[in-house]
Order: C-alpha cells, then structure tokens, then sequence
C-alpha cells in the first residue's frame, strides 16, 4: 500500500517471490511521449510554482511529496490523495477545486489564490491519464529502503565461525566472540581469578556481594565444574529474581504512583507492588520469556479470576503503572513501553507522522493504539491474594465500609438522578459520575480522596491487580492527523506492525485484539523480540548490548558488533523454551565472560579497540545505587532480606531496612538520590540507565547520614566488637565490608589512619557523649540484671525502637527524649536509661518524676543497680509528682545504673517526664544530668568508624572487575 | 581547627599523583544525545564521565548564565508592564468586541488601580507596584506579546519550563546546562531557590527528564538559614574536617592502588577526582549562600527578608559561576490573584520588587548583567476584565480580582545580550490578546537558546529514537530584541 517499492526490495532480500506487483507503480515509463510532454509543459510547472514550498524533497507537510510519480501515490501520512479509479474524487482535485471540505480537507494551495480553472482542468487531466510521469533518476538521499534493515529480517541460525586458538574456547558463543578478535588480531584476556570471578557472579546474578567466606569457599574448591556449580547455585537464589526483576523494572518503568494530580487526588497506585512481587516470582521460577511477555499483556485472557492462576494477572502492571495523563497520553505510554521494551522499535514517533527513518507508518500506530483504547481497568481491581481472614482485618473492612458510606450516601441518589435521565448508561458507574453537575463533581471527588488515602494508608488492604480488560463496546479509532485528535483520518483497523506482519495484515478478531498483538509479539517469526531480550540480557552481563541502543534497533539505532552471534543466541534461546535461566547461564559459562577486566596487552588493544567492542576484556562495572545501598546494608549487618511485599520509602529507616528493589518510588518527586545516582527515570521506560560521575555521588558517601550510619553499625557488630587486637579488627572490616583480607601494607595504613585520630580533646568529647545509654527491657531476675536493649532508632530527638511512631505492631509509644519518656504496656517495654560509672565512686541520685496527665493509672520508677539490685522504686499518680533521691550509692567503674519506667496496669496518658541526675558524692562539680546530656546518636564518628566509612568509599567497594 | 584547612601537601599529593593523570580522554565516551552541528560546526559533547565540564556553545555569545524570576500563579500584565489606557476609560463597563473566553467567567473592565510612570532615558513604562525594577529600565526590554496555549496552571507551567505541556521533557535549565556545563563545578549547575516548599507540579519544573540526571535542578527551600539544610549532604555531622581530609587521603591512597593494578580506567580516575571536586564544594557551596558575609549596606540594598536574601544568594551563586538559576516567588501559586488585585499583587509585589531591583542593580555594577541573562514574568497573565465568582471553583465572594489569561500577557529580559529599554509586542487596547508581533513560549525559548549561543533547532538529544530539542519542532528567534 505505501511502501510498494520498499515491499519489493523487502520481498526479494527475505528470498520469497515476487508476487505481485502493482502495475501503476512498475510501469512508470510506459507513458506514450504526447502525455509526458503534457505533464511537462502544463502540469510540472503547476505543481512546482504551487505546491512545491511545501510539498517536496525539503519541506513535506503532512508527509505529502509531489515531486515523483511514486509519492503523489503514496499519499499524505494520512491519506492517498489519488484515487486513480474515480479521478474525479481524488483528494488531490478536490482540495484545489475548494471542495476539501466534503473529505475534511483544508482546500489548497493553502496560503495562495486558487489555481485558475485551466490549471485544475489541466490537473484533472493529468489524474485521469494515470499521473504520465518520466522516468527520472533515482533520488539518492533516499537510496537505502528501510525495510533491508538488519533488525526487520528473519532471524537466522548461524553455524560457530572456525577460530585458531580453539584451546580458548568454551562454548559456541566464544566462536563467535573469538573469530572476531581474531580478524583483528586480538585475543581474549586471561580468564579472571576466582575471587574476581566470585564477586562479579555475585553481584551479576543476586545484586549483592559474596560474603569473605564464600569467596574463599570458591576459591578453594578444587572441584573442575566449580564455576558452573557456583552459577547454578546462584541462579537458584531468590535473590536472583529480585536483581533480575529490577532490571525489568526499568524496562517496564516502575513506579508506586501515576504522577502527578491536581487537587490532591491519590497519586498512589496501591498495587503497583504486586507487578513488581511478580516479575520476582516469576524470573525466580524461570517462567519462559514468551509467557512473561503473554501474560504481561494480556493475562486477563489468559487466566480466570477465581482460578488459581489468578495471582498472574498482577502481570498487568506492566501496562498500567505508567504515567496517567489523559486517554492518549496514556496510550501512548503504554504502546512506547510495549514496542520499545519488548521489540525496539520506536513507535511513538508514527503518533504525529510516519516514522521519519524507520518503516512505521502513522496508519500503525494508530491501528495499534486502538488496542489500547479498547482496554480499560475495572471499577475494581481483582483480588490476587485473599488476605488472612483476622480481627484485624475485619476491623479494616467494617471501617472502610463505614468511610465508604458517607461516600455512597451523598453519591448513590444524585446517582440515580443521572441514571433515569441516561437509562443506556445507568451501570456504568463512571460514566454516570462523568455526568454529574460540576460542584456534586467535585464534592463526590472530595469525599472519594478521603476513602482513597484511606485506602492506600492501610496495610490491610489485600493485594490486588492492577488489569485492563477489554471494552465491552469496541470503538474504531481514526487516524489523527499530526497527532492532533481534532483532526481525524482514516479508520485505523485493528492490526500488527506492517514491518512484521506485512501489509494489510489480517485485523485482530479477538475483543480489543491485545492478546492477539501479544502472540504476535511472541511469535517465532517476529525477528524483534527474541534478539531484543537477548540483547538486554547480554547488555546487563557485559556492561553493553550487542546493539549499543538496546531499545532502538530501527536505523537511528546502533548496529550490532556480533549480528551472528546475536541471531545465535536468539535461535537459541528461543529453541530452549524461551528460558532466562538456560540463557544466563550459556552466557555466563562462556570463556568471554570470564575473562579478566585487564588485559596484558592492553596499551595496544586499547589503540585498536579503545571501546572494548570486540570483548577483549570484561567491562569493569560499577554499582547502580541499588547494589551500593544493599551492600551497605549487608554490610552493617542491617540488610532484611525478606523478599516481596510493599514498598517502604526510602528514608524511612524501617526496621530493618529493605532491599533497595522495595523502595517507594514517586514518580512526580522523585527522592533526589535517586536521580544522584542514575537511576532508571520512571517518567518512561529506560532503555540503559545513565553513567555519569559528579561530585553530589560523592558528597553522598561522605557526608550522608546513611552512609556514616552504616559505618557506625558495621563498627558495632558483634565480629568487630569482641576484638580487642587492632589488627585484628581490620581484617575483620576488611572482611566484612571487601570480602577479602588486607595486605600487611593496608593494614598497617588502617592502623596508621585510626591512631593519628587520638586526639585527646575529641575522645573526652565523645565520652561524655556514651556515659549515657538509651534503651528499654526489664529487670531479669534470673540474672539479678536489667535486660537492657538499646533504642536503634534516633528521629526527631526521640529515642525509639522503631522508625514507625507509634509502632502500632509492636512497641506501641515506647520511646525517650531529652525531658523523660512514655513506656509500653507488652512485657518488658520499659524506658531504661543506663548510665555508667567513670571511675569507682560514690554517687548521690536526685530527679523528680511526674506524670502530667490527670487519666491513666499513673508510673512506676524504678533504679537498679548491677551489685546491689533494686535500690529505689517511686510512683507517680496522675497528674502528680515523686521525687527519686537517694544517697550514698556506691559503684566501680564501668558499672551501670539503669533507671526503669514502666507503665503499671495499662499504658494511656503515661507520657512522663524524668531527668535524673547523678552526682559524685565526693566532688558535686562532677555530675550528670540526663536531660542536659541527652543526645543521639554519638556525636563524633571513632577512628574506627571513619576507617569502615573510608573502605565504603573507596572504588574497590564500588567497582566490579 | 580552621575552617576545612587546605593543607598544601595534600592538594599536591593529590594533584601531583591523581589529577594530573587523570586525563578524562580515552574511554569517556559521550553521553548518548547529539550536540547538534550548527553552522557546520560541531559543539564537543557532553562527557558522561564529567558531564558538567564547561563548554562551548555553538556560537559566541553575550550570556553566559540565565536568572529567572519565576512569578508563579501569573502576574497580571495592565497592572504591571503593560499600560493601558483605554482599559481604565472602561472600567466598570463591558469591553467591546467579542468575548474572549478564558477559564472562568469574567464581566466588565477593571482598570488598573496601579499608576505607570515613564522611566530611564528610554521612557519605558511601568507601574507602581515596581518602581524600584524600574529603576533598571534602560537595561529591560520588556515583551508585551506573550502568548500560551492554555488558562490553566499546570500545563502552562510545564510549557514555559520545558517547552511541552504534558509529556515528560527536561526544562530549560536542564538544556541549558546540557548545553554549555557549569563555570563552577564545586556547586551544582543549575539551581532552583523556592522559598517553603515546591510550587505547582512540584519538581517538574526543574526536571532532567530523559537527560541525565546531573542536569537535573537542585532544589534550594530558601526559608532555611542554616547551610546544612539548604544542601544535602554538604556537610558530615560527626567527622571533623581535619579528620575528613585525613580519610579522604587514605580514600585516595587505596584508590590509587586499586588503580594501578587496573591499567588505564577513566571511569576509575573520574570517581577519583570527583571526591575531590565533592570536598572543595563543601567549602564552596557553604560559602555561597551564606549571606552573611555580604556588607550591611548590600544587605540593606536588597532587603532583609525573604525574597532579599533568595535574590542575594542568586547573585553570590550567579558571581560563582552557576549556570542557570530559577527562582520561584514562592510555593504553590503566590501570583494567582482571583480575588482583590489591588491588595494582592500590592503585597506579593511589594515583597519582590526591592530585592529584583537590588539585584539589576548590583549585577550591574559589578559588571555581571552583560553576561547574565535575567528573565521575569509568570506562567502566564492575567484578565483585564474582573472575574466573576463561579459556584463550586473559588470563593463565592470574590471580587475586584482578575482570571487567568494566555492570549497575552508581558515578560521582560535584561541582561546578556538583550536590547534595553525597549518594549517588543503589544497586546490589544485593553492588554488581553496579544496582537502586534506575537510571541508564543517557543518563541521566547528560541531567544533565550539563541542569547546563550544555541541554535535552537540544533541542541538536541537523542531519547526514544528521535532528538529531542526544547522547542520541539517550533520557535522563532526574536532578531529585534537581540542588542
């Protein structure tokens, strides 16, 4: 149809026959002389003095050229304008004649006079000769047909190429690898060593590093197959899922919110996690790619919703937790991140033209966007999991009703107005609400937003599904004219890609025809699909696709440096069952893979190749912020491992923190680490993330709260702590945070670096800072001791047990500050504040305990001492007072004090306030008072910490060779 | 201990072991978008490994830096840079000619309770509400023509910042620091101050978008005082400075083993310097907006509130180098006067106008404004007609205010290149539609890519198999308010 002449060369390059062939477009030079000097001399001029500004080779508006006979014939992006068997009707005539309104045509030429009526009788003629034409010189700037593009033909099944050094070899792909260096008289590096090898299938396949022991387990094993074993294991590890699933998540462009709203509409999608738990799940069970991708975009026919199988249909959120904006925005989304991720082809530039440099007419991506228009998501979204059937779930349910209903109360009868006036919609429930007058709009809205936050606050709410389904009623969509949805083209009919399915492809049958454009995806034959996956997952192992622009294989994208290596693999993936984990694990097995990150003749290799395309070498990689962040995390011993569930936002310090794969991430305000560390944009799918270095990256693992918070904790562990040998201590941060012993010559620089930090100002500075402990428990009488566990969680000047406050789960209000505290009533949640003896002395304790609130049953202080026992108890009745004084207690160093509130029988209104304070007996200039001391967390970082922190921000933590 | 003391030997051994031979050239490869050709020339791409290195633009040109005034929520343009005359012989009665529909409804003429005066040689003039911005006349060229696509908020918001309405694309600061880098890689490029909060459509506004995050704006809530709230991470808490240069140099000790044991690595060597660059902002960035460094009587010139420290901290970011800084009036949509006019942008006016006029004033003198393009105005303007209350939208009881109106409204520039003391455009007799010399935002942003050096049509990146621009496929270069 457009294309005839691409067709052509299409056809004969893919090998078939040349079927047929449209006589007008082939026999252009057939013209008897008279008419081609007709058209030379009355109608050529015509055009060229008229239509040329705009329609011709530099300018051509609306994708119309009449400078050749083959282009008046394409037509316009949107139309033909001749229609050689009525002639008379030919847009062409009418927009000249003024008569564009009857096809909605603006009349021509657009900004002149009309052509005087011997011109368009002239034109007229000349239609209905049959356009006489001469034959004239091919156009060079358009030598190339787009459809010869490498990325549209059939994907092949190359024999391995002969290479010299077969020793090297260790499965078909270093053939192909191989053969190529060879050409260039290159050769692999040598294979990396295992520790090397350890931490980079660690960090490839689960995101986090082996742990010191693991790498020498490896390192050891004497076993042949150990590098295989050790790839099995890992891609047995759930963790796998998670690395891999955040992978797709940037193809797939995650976000827990639409975007932005007005009017403090819900932003959150609520569900976006259950796409996200089964992208995990799925990779994890090594789901075959075609399937991932089927269910992905059509599970709703795939799966019923009462079936077990219904938990596939969080699958959708591929295509739902996109940017939302309006119905065409929205499509247009959903069709980039369907083409571009998961056949690389660019769509979304047909939306206003056809696709300037690859074979995607307009008429496509309208026939294509009409899949999507036809699919909507439900009032409801389906369950996918029923949660626990428990009171407190109940209590969720009665009182979502309950908010529910002051919803419905004010919605339901203006509802039923609107009904009796529009009987054909009176079960659309959103049509209806569309058509309410603008103020009850606006207040139904109001209320709604309540139920809504309600809603997605809870943590009771099931998990569901964000789906599409079809429409019940199909609606045709019209091809919009410079994208522009005022003015309408041609019916788009419902159908696949041209490029793939050919032209006038059959139209889908099925509803909206999304399954239908699914299996087309998936098809054997589509040559984009099998090597777009197989090129991001080659891309994500090397650091680089094959094809450098992984979602761009058009003719504006790269072209592959291994073509047959990637037809190779993608026949090959495709021939065992489209499996993930079979392909991960050729490539990884492959002696390409395993070379080493230097080369021994790298200065050389380095003038031939400075890029590293001919893999000579392992691309030395460095981690995104998710694998930074985790290891961190696993580092300081924090890192809670648990895999799925909601996303907690990052800053939350939850207890314990998360992966960083479950980060919360707002689409419209972005946490700005995010963006300081490349992340994936989730303003639309991210084909590579960006690489770049500046200073805020490392400002951040300076300066960061975080990352000193982590050095801290890593400092606290028990493996640190227990040692008193300095050296010994540095192996073991070395081990801990490097998975790898320090040289003689780093361990005497550590050594160095934390004694040059003995500044005898600084240390007193930081004890006065620890003679006070901040924590909870209760005196265990087994042991004659308080049960002291400190607080972990510093926020706002509160000392907590958990980020949350309250913690509803468990630690209900439990938490100090500066002035006294609130106790919990669970067993053993008491505030206990621990102080320590300096030096052997005699202490005099003063303070005043009150319980400001009238209700309640009042507090109980209690003071215990590690020798002696409890030594003072006092109640404070609500709203009254009790001073804690007591003299002459005697303690030897490093003996503590532990001074317990606990909340008697029940735990309302118990908010107290208590600053005891402890003087030395024997010189009452040296006190301390816990109201003046309180602080955080120690307010200077030791030696020890400064030296974990450094390791932290050293390129060996942060690169994998 | 100094304030982060600089000890000579740590920069030379730095320097003499790292820095130097960190060459930045093979392997850092060019950040995937086209710096386009123009005139046949090609401007040096972006490096991804520093992708804020200054650089040229594709020709000379006057600016060099860009400040916008973002008057959030739309300035009214009768009462501000637009007289008009026969707008207050109407008042009270209905315009003639047909009715211009804007978002809300709105009734008779509401002339501008504001004066105009004639200012500077050139007579340019303007209202009360900025007499001390006056005072800068002869340096304004003031755009009376200004036109969008839209009376509401958002979308316009997202146009004159990005240039498309509801795609994700990257602002103008983005683009422009894109474009030509920063002067000063010791602080962020490209900056934007907005006192309490984020304004309408929150962090779009300074968005990267699909360029890379480095371009991104850095959010400034200038409400804070205190340094370490206004810059992430400037500062650690628990380790002093002498003690910080002590573990950055075991940091680069370790590095540079790591490095020598891995051959030539750029990517290696530029994480290596960027923690330098990382310790000298801590300085730098700390220095910057402490205001308190000024001398009283500078303090005085611009104000000792709000908007005079916001537009002092501009010009001590402008002086140190700092491409491009926006800066918002305030959070949420301060200018959106529906409701008394006459007391609303009295005020909001009265709380910028000292601190912008300060701020001419010192760029000037301190011979900055030649390369510092300084562009103010709003998303969009306001109706010369009064509002008429509507039932569930505002307040019912609103009165004497004005709706808001994209058929025309004003923008001025000064400053880098621009042509003083002229006015561009005119909107109709009463200031509602743009009529003489038409300037939509495209327009505006083709200008201001052009003051700058850009041929707007050639800076471009790559993303989703198209290149990208700012003016996506319009603008035209205003010629005549070029000097």
């Amino acid at each position: 149809m457009h294309f005839q002449t691409y067709r052509r060369i299409f056809s004969a390059i893919a090998g078939l026959a040349v079927v047929a062939m449209t006589g007008t477009a082939a026999v252009a030079a057939e013209f008897p002389p008279e008419q081609i000097e007709f058209f030379e001399k009355s109608v050529r001029p015509v055009l060229a003095e008229n239509c040329y500004e705009c329609h011709s080779a530099k300018t051509h508006k609306v994708g119309l050229r009449l400078d050749s006979r083959d282009r008046v014939l394409r037509g316009s992006d949107y139309h033909k304008v001749i229609n050689l068997e009525k002639p008379e009707e030919s847009p062409l005539l009418l927009v000249v004649r003024h008569e564009g309104a009857k096809l909605k045509l603006e009349n021509m030429p657009k900004d002149g006079a009309k052509l005087s009526d011997k011109a368009i009788a002239d034109l007229t003629q000349w239609v209905k000769m049959g356009l006489p034409w001469p034959e004239e010189a091919v156009d060079l700037t358009e030598s190339k047909d787009p459809k010869d593009h490498w990325s549209y033909q059939p994907i092949q099944n190359p024999a391995p190429p002969q290479v010299k050094e077969t020793g090297k070899l260790r499965n078909e792909i270093d053939r192909f690898v191989l053969a190529k260096l060879e050409s260039q008289n290159l050769t692999f590096a040598p294979e990396a060593d295992r520790r090397t090898l350890a931490r980079r299938v660690y960090y490839d396949l689960t995101g986090l590093p082996p742990t010191y022991e693991e790498v020498e387990r490896f390192a050891a094993d004497k076993d042949p197959q150990a590098y295989e074993k050790l790839v099995d294991e890992l891609l047995r590890s759930p963790h796998y899922g998670e690395r891999w699933g955040r992978h797709w998540l940037d193809v797939a462009r995650y976000s827990d919110t639409k975007g932005y709203e007005a009017g403090g509409r819900e932003r959150r999608f609520i569900y976006a996690y259950t796409f996200r738990d089964w992208v995990i799940r799925s990779l994890n069970e090594d789901m075959p790619y075609d399937k991932f991708v089927l269910y992905q975009l059509a599970a709703d026919h795939l799966v019923k919703e009462d079936s077990p199988e219904r938990a596939h249909l969080a699958a959708m959120g591929f295509l739902t937790v996109g940017r939302r904006e309006n119905t065409f925005e929205d499509i247009d989304d959903r069709l980039d991140v369907t083409f571009r991720g998961l056949m690389a082809t660019t769509v979304a530039c047909a939306r206003c033209h056809d696709h300037k440099t690859d074979p995607v007419p307009t008429m496509d991506y309208y026939s294509l966007a009409g899949v999507f228009l036809n699919s909507e998501e439900p009032e409801e979204f389906p369950v996918v999991a029923e949660p626990a059937d428990t009171p407190e779930y109940r209590a969720y349910l009665e009182k979502l009703a309950e908010k529910q209903k002051v919803v419905d109360d004010f919605l339901e009868p203006k509802l039923a107005v609107v009904a009796k006036e529009n009987p054909n919609i009176a079960n659309r429930r959103f049509q209806l609400i569309s058509k309410l007058e603008r103020p009850d709009r606006r207040q139904y809205e109001n209320l709604q937003k309540v139920v809504d936050k309600f809603i997605a606050d809870s943590r009771m709410e099931p998990d569901k599904a964000l789906v599409l389904r079809d429409k019940e009623s199909l609606r045709p969509l019209r091809v919009f004219i410079r994208g522009n949805p005022s003015r309408q083209g041609d019916v788009a009919p419902r159908r696949f890609l041209s490029i793939v399915a050919g032209e006038n492809a059959p139209e889908f049958k099925e509803g909206s025809g999304r399954l239908e454009m699914a299996q087309a995806i998936v098809d054997r034959n589509n040559p984009l699909t099998s090597r777009t996956i197989v090129n991001r997952v080659w891309g994500y192992h090397f650091g680089k696709g094959i094809v450098g622009s992984p979602s761009d294989f058009g003719l504006m994208g790269d072209l592959p440096t291994h073509p047959e290596l990637l037809d190779y693999l993608s026949t090959w993936f495709m021939d065992n069952g489209w499996s993930l984990k079979k392909l991960h694990r050729l490539i990884m097995t492959s002696a390409a893979y395993r070379q080493a990150s230097v080369h021994p003749e790298a200065d050389r290799y380095t003038q031939v190749d400075p890029a590293n395309h001919f893999i000579w070498k392992m691309n030395r990689q460095r981690l995104e912020f998710e694998a930074m962040r985790d290891t961190l995390l696993l580092t300081s011993g924090q890192l809670n491992q648990d895999i799925f569930g909601r996303s907690v936002k990052l800053d939350a310090r939850n207890e314990p923190p998360r992966r960083t794969l479950y980060a919360y991430i707002d689409r419209q305000n972005l946490d700005p680490v995010f963006n300081t560390f490349d992340f994936a944009s989730p303003a639309r799918h991210t084909p590579e993330r960006p690489y770049t270095t500046i200073p805020t990256q490392a400002l951040y693992m300076m300066n960061s709260p975080f990352v000193v918070d982590q050095a801290r904790l890593l400092v606290a562990r028990d493996e640190i702590q227990t040692l008193k040998d300095p050296k010994e201590r540095v192996k073991t941060l070395y081990r801990l945070a490097l998975s790898r012993e320090p040289t003689a010559d780093e361990a005497d620089m550590a050594l160095q670096f934390v004694s040059s930090q003995n500044d005898p100002v600084l240390e007193a500075n930081r004890q006065t800072i620890t003679q006070w402990q901040y924590g909870w428990g209760d005196f265990d009488p087994e042991f004659g001791t308080v049960n002291f566990r400190p607080f972990t969680r510093f926020i706002k000047d509160h000392w907590q047990p958990a980020t949350a406050y309250p913690d509803r789960e468990t630690f209900g209000y439990l938490a100090l500050h500066a002035g006294g505290g609130h106790p919990d009533n669970a067993e053993a949640h008491n505030t206990v504040v621990r102080w320590t003896a300096p030096d052997d002395m005699v202490v005099n304790l003063s303070g005043v305990l009150r319980k400001p609130k009238a209700e309640g049953d009042g507090v109980r202080a209690r003071i215990y001492s590690v020798s002696k026992g409890l030594i003072l108890e006092k109640v404070a009745e609500p709203g009254k007072e009790a001073s804690t004084v007591l003299k002459g207690v005697s303690v030897k160093r490093g003996e503590t004090l532990d001074f317990v509130v606990d909340c008697m029988a029940n735990n309302s209104h118990d908010s107290y306030t208590w600053e005891p304070e402890v003087t030395n007996a024997a010189d009452d200039s040296q006190y301390w008072n816990y109201g003046e001391d309180y602080s955080g967390p120690g307010r200077l970082a030791t030696p020890w910490e400064n030296l974990a922190q450094a390791l932290f921000c050293t390129n060996e933590f942060m690169f994998v060779d | 201990m100094s304030h982060h003391s600089l000890n000579p030997e740590h920069l030379f051994y730095n320097r003499r072991k790292f820095l130097n031979r960190c060459g930045m050239g093979m392997g850092a490869v060019a950040l995937s978008g086209l710096f386009g050709k123009a005139l046949g020339v090609e401007a040096p791409s972006p490096s991804s490994l520093n992708p804020l290195a200054p650089r040229k633009p594709h020709f000379p040109a006057k600016a060099k830096r860009v400040i916008h005034l973002f008057m959030n929520g739309g300035p009214s343009q009768v009462d501000t840079f637009d007289p008009k005359p026969m707008l207050t012989k109407y008042n009270g009665q209905m315009l003639p000619g047909d009715y211009i529909k804007t978002e809300r409804k709105t009734g008779a003429a509401l002339g501008s309770p504001f004066p105009f005066r004639k200012y500077g040689q050139s007579g340019l003039e303007i209202s009360d509400l900025f007499k001390h911005t006056a005072e800068n006349a002869d340096d304004m060229c003031v755009i009376r023509s200004m036109h969008a696509n839209v009376p509401n908020h958002e979308p316009s918001l997202m146009l004159m910042n990005t240039g498309f309405e509801r795609v994700s694309a990257p602002s103008m600061g983005a683009w422009i620091t894109y474009g030509l880098g920063t002067d000063n890689e010791n602080l962020p490029g490209f900056v934007a101050l907005c006192p309490g909060g984020v304004p309408v459509v929150e962090t779009q506004n300074w968005r990267s978008s699909f360029l890379p995050g480095a371009y991104q704006g850095t959010h400034i809530d200038t409400k804070n005082t205190e340094i370490e709230k206004l810059i992430a991470n400037i500062k650690n808490q628990k380790v002093p400075d002498l003690y910080q240069r002590k573990q950055l140099d075991l940091i680069q000790r370790l590095n540079e083993r790591h490095l020598e044991e891995r051959q030539r690595d750029a990517k290696l060597e530029a994480r290596i310097q960027s923690f330098e660059l990382a310790y000298r902002m801590q300085m730098e960035a700390s220095d910057a907006f402490d205001v308190e460094k000024e001398p009283d009587y500078i303090r005085d010139m611009y104000g000792r509130d709000l908007q005079g420290r916001q537009m002092l901290i501009t010009r001590r970011l402008i002086e140190r180098g700092v491409r491009f800084v926006q800066v918002w009036h305030g959070a949420g949509q301060p200018w959106d006067s529906h409701n008394q006019i006459e007391k609303e942008h009295g005020r909001l006016a009265g709380e910028c106008d000292q601190a912008i006029g300060a701020l001419l004033k010192d760029l000037r003198q301190r011979g900055l404004l030649e390369e510092t393009l300084v562009i103010w105005g709003g998303e969009f303007g306001r109706t010369p007609t009064v509002e008429l209350p509507t039932p569930g939208s505002n307040s019912p009881d609103t009165k004497l205010g004005r709706d808001h109106n994209h058929h025309g409204f004003s923008m001025w520039l000064a400053g880098g290149g621009v042509k003083g003391g002229t006015a561009y455009g005119a909107t109709d007799e009463f200031g509602f539609k743009a009529q003489e010399n038409p300037v939509h935002v495209h327009d505006l942003h083709a200008t201001i890519l052009r003051l700058l050096g850009f041929d707007h049509e050639h800076l471009t990146y790559r993303y989703a198999g198209r290149d990208f621009r700012l003016t996506d496929v319009e603008g035209k270069v205003l010629e005549d308010v070029i000097a």
